[in-house]
């Protein structure tokens, strides 16, 4: 039917049959609101369940700052621990769900150790099929040469920052390869645990020092890693 | 807020449609049962579970023919309170597959 046609045949139908039309529309929009359909978020929040109020609530920077120094860890979600986990993958290998703000390195037996996670930040998610090429502990970080001539702060490490607590790469960094290539994406530690859970990095994958330090040890150079991003910005290694 | 829906209402909407659709809101608001304390957290986009996205990047790639690294979900969603829809990559053909919450594939096609 043509919109000139439906218009006419709108135009044409009785008070009642329009009345009905009417209780229909808003009938389906109350649904849609109801069960939050209406809209299509372009970008997914984490939510957090909040146990007092029975609610989802969104877990955001501020949130996570709050919870983070009532409780001195994130919430249990983010915290580590063995999960029932269906996969031909091998042990060994590490599965990242960015949208969920998951790693799982794959143990035998069906099941993975499950770590939270801060992944990139709108804009700045991808997903792939990489491997661990290089490792190192208490990396040196070096600002990349635009961070460098934008931020004070970091021209004083321009030609690296020593490893340590400050350290924005933490207490390990599992450096991601395409190939024999450097993605420049990295899993590593990180000086503000708090941000676990969140969308807040350029790309990499952070994790609480504790937990980088239990995978790193977990772990062999050339473990497969495989990167899921719903919305991903950029793929690498497919 | 039902007061206000009644105020709000047009000619020719019922009290008694603005009622049901009250109720209806009323349950939406309501939450569920408690999760356990470590599924207490998720995404706004409910995605399907890792290891179901990869059991279906499997046999997307049993399916088509083709290595399986070369196999990746690129997005998915629940389609009932049993079922996710993962959308792949294979190669760089889609494929769709359907697979339910105990890991069996129900359907795998291109798309």
């Amino acid at each position: 039917m043509t919109g000139k046609k439906a218009m006419e045949k709108r135009s044409a139908a009785s008070p009642v049959a329009r009345n009905a039309h009417l209780h229909r529309r808003i009938f389906a929009a109350v649904l849609l609101v109801a069960f939050g359909l209406g809209t299509t978020p372009t970008h997914a929040e984490t939510q957090i369940f909040d146990p007092q109020t029975r609610k989802w609530v969104k877990y955001d920077r501020q949130t996570a700052t709050r919870y983070f120094a009532r409780n001195k860890q994130p919430p249990e979600a983010f915290r580590r621990q063995v999960v029932k986990f269906r996969t031909a993958e091998e042990p060994g290998t590490i599965i990242i769900d960015g949208n969920q703000h998951f790693l799982y390195l794959v143990q035998p037996n069906h099941q993975a150790i499950r770590y939270g996670i801060g992944v990139g930040r709108e804009g700045f998610g991808w997903a792939g099929i990489v491997r661990v090429g290089r490792t190192a502990e208490w990396p040196t970080w070096t600002p990349p040469a635009e961070m460098v001539e934008r931020d004070p702060n970091a021209r004083q490490w321009a030609a690296g920052m020593p490893g340590g607590p400050d350290n924005p790469l933490g207490a390990r960094a599992l450096y991601l390869y395409e190939g024999d290539q450097d993605t420049i994406y990295r899993i590593h530690g990180t000086p503000e645990p708090w941000t676990i859970g969140l969308d807040v990095s350029s790309g990499c994958i952070r994790m609480n020092n504790d937990d980088v330090i239990d995978l790193h040890s977990r772990i062999a150079v050339g473990a497969k890693v495989i990167v899921l991003m719903q919305g991903a910005a950029l793929y690498k290694g497919v | 807020m039902l007061m206000s829906l009644l105020q709000l209402r047009g000619p020719g909407v019922s009290a008694t449609g603005v009622f049901m659709a009250s109720l209806i809101l009323l349950a939406g608001c309501a939450s569920g049962p408690e999760p356990a304390p470590q599924e207490m957290a998720r995404s706004s986009h409910q995605t399907a579970p890792a290891d179901l996205q990869l059991l279906c990047a499997s046999a997307a790639a049993n399916s088509a023919g083709v290595e399986g690294a070369r196999v990746l979900p690129v997005s998915s969603q629940q389609l009932d309170a049993g079922n996710y829809q993962v959308e792949l990559d294979a190669a760089g053909s889609r494929m769709s597959c359907i697979i339910d919450g105990e890991g069996n594939v129900t359907s795998i096609q291109p798309s």
